[in-house]
């Protein structure tokens, strides 16, 4: 069997997957690819495509098994530890549930705001100086349209101020849903360590917007045990830039029913 | 074993989901259902139950579960009975990526015809526009209050009827291809996929006559048909009370063809 994964810098949903990986012990080939130059979707070798072009996730990693992509960061951490030592999903139903609800919030939530902050701030200036001829070519190659049309919208520089401010007001509700969620004096989400953490921290872990940490010291210190996981270390070790957490391609929508 | 309850509205989108994987694995709950355009849903009786006032909540024993699809993989691994998930991680990831895909893609689309064209006029008869207003006003989460006023009040834009109008013709495409790769939705079996899948398009060849239908979509429909013709499915949609649920006896015709996308539109004006 050929696995690949395809990643971007360690940032976002690709540091999710590439520290589930290296926390189940699995061993696939990791190849890295730079999201924000559009080479996601110019992949080589694919027989079957669509989770790649319609993910809900948008520029996330892809998993590519004997041809078939797969997509969304949270599924393809559960199959590093489903294929592995089965330690990051508790064991419990009810538990297992309880992980499920906290990324589907996450992901629906906090992601498309992070993403959303994080394109304003660091992928706009660079698309921006992105000649006209080249941009059309990566766009061309998208197959969703909505997916493109996020791509059009930060080359732009779209970002409507009640968006910037919901965004803003998502990433402190995350933090605030974090911080509840540590309030017992426990060192993890769901009390054991699970793919909830690792889902979590790579929205969380930006300075831009400094508000949301203030005060919250079950938060800032989970965000400590995080950055010192092993997981996250082998996950930034494979950073082929200085500032992997600068390095941000368009994410999934911010929800359509508002 | 603790008992189940199960509060749910119509055998149709996210009520259907958790009804019928219950009643697949084989699992006894008592129903409770909500009328969801009476409100019931934020009734305080209710949100003793689920504060958030979503529809589906179930408990069981102690326990209290919401979202459906999540309340789904919780009673596939917490009951007896047929597996809905595969063993192959490949094939969980599968499905678990069309659920989401239909989740947050691709049902919120079709949800916004339904209530355009069909719930939302049809609640605004029952009940009128004050009482409606005022109930909404008591929902706990904001943006929960938005979606319900754009929902019953039809506030959708030409835009954003016109984005999900092209979703869901994406989206019926996209099933059509899936459909003929495997005997299932994501896999070999019947899985939680499929659960999800069929009450999001059983009614697809009456609502969407233009784009569903045996001439265009048969993968679509062979799939429709088999998950009809299985007893679990015969017994969650007796549990409609409304002209909603009773729409999945059109997969008892043999062929259905194309038809004009008005006939679609106006077979939700009762």
């Amino acid at each position: 069997m050929s696995t690949i994964l395809y990643h971007g810098e360690p940032a976002g949903p690709s540091l999710t997957v590439l520290a589930a990986l290296a926390e189940s012990g699995v061993e696939v080939e990791c190849r890295p690819i730079n999201l924000l130059a559009g080479e996601r979707h110019t992949l080589p070798d694919i027989t079957d495509s669509v989770a790649l072009d319609m993910g809900v996730e948008g520029e996330g990693p892809v998993l590519v098994v004997d041809g078939e992509a797969m997509t969304e960061s949270v599924f393809i951490a559960q199959y590093f530890d489903e294929l592995g030592q089965g330690t990051l999903q508790p064991k419990d139903a009810y538990k297992h549930w309880e992980m499920l609800m906290w990324c589907r919030r996450v992901t629906e939530r906090g992601a498309p705001a992070a993403a959303f902050l994080n394109c304003q701030s660091y992928a706009h200036p660079k698309l921006a100086a992105m000649d006209e001829a080249n941009f059309a070519s990566l766009t061309a190659a998208i197959k969703s349209d909505d997916l493109r049309t996020r791509w059009a919208d930060v080359r732009q520089g779209k970002f409507p101020d009640e968006q910037v401010a919901d965004s803003r007001s998502k990433i402190i509700a995350l933090a605030e849903m974090t911080d509840t969620a540590l309030a017992d004096g426990r060192d993890w989400l769901m009390g054991d360590f699970s793919i909830a953490d690792l889902v979590t921290y790579p929205w969380l872990c930006s300075e831009l917007v400094p508000e949301a940490f203030t005060g919250k010291l079950a938060l800032q210190g989970w965000m400590a045990r995080m950055a010192a996981r092993p997981g996250m270390t082998a996950a930034l070790k494979r950073a082929t830039v200085t500032n992997p957490e600068e390095c941000w391609a368009p994410g999934p929508e911010i929800n359509r029913w508002g | 074993m603790a008992e189940v309850t199960l509060y749910h509205w119509e055998p149709n989108a996210n009520s259907g989901k958790p009804m019928l994987a219950l009643m697949e694995k084989g699992v006894a709950f008592d129903s409770h259902y909500i009328d969801m355009l009476n409100f019931d849903q934020h009734k305080p009786e209710y949100l003793a139950i689920n504060p958030q006032g979503t529809i589906p909540a179930m408990t069981h024993g102690s326990l209290v579960l919401v979202e459906s699809t999540a309340i789904m993989e919780y009673v596939n691994d917490a009951f007896d009975g047929p597996s809905l998930m595969p063993e192959s991680a490949r094939d969980r990831l599968r499905i678990r990526w069309w659920m989401k895909f239909m989740d947050q893609w691709l049902a919120p689309s079709f949800s916004m015809f339904g209530w355009k064209f069909f719930v939302g006029p049809n609640a605004l008869k029952a009940h009128g526009q004050e009482k409606i207003e005022e109930q909404i006003s008591r929902i706990p989460l904001p943006e929960r209050q938005t979606a319900w006023r754009k929902a019953v009040f039809g506030l959708f834009s030409e835009a954003e009827m016109a984005e999900s109008g092209r979703r869901i013709s994406v989206g019926i495409r996209m099933l059509e291809a899936e459909l003929g790769k495997r005997e299932w939705l994501a896999s070999d079996t019947y899985s939680l996929a499929d659960v999800n899948g069929f009450n999001l398009a059983y009614a697809m060849p009456l609502s969407q006559p233009h784009l569903a239908n045996d001439d265009l979509t048969p993968n679509i429909m062979r799939w429709l048909r088999a998950i009809y013709r299985r007893p679990a499915t015969r017994e969650c949609w007796k549990l409609g009370r409304t002209p909603m649920a009773s729409r999945v006896e059109i997969l008892e015709q043999d062929y259905i063809p194309p038809r004009d996308e008005s006939e679609g539109i106006s077979s939700g004006v009762r």
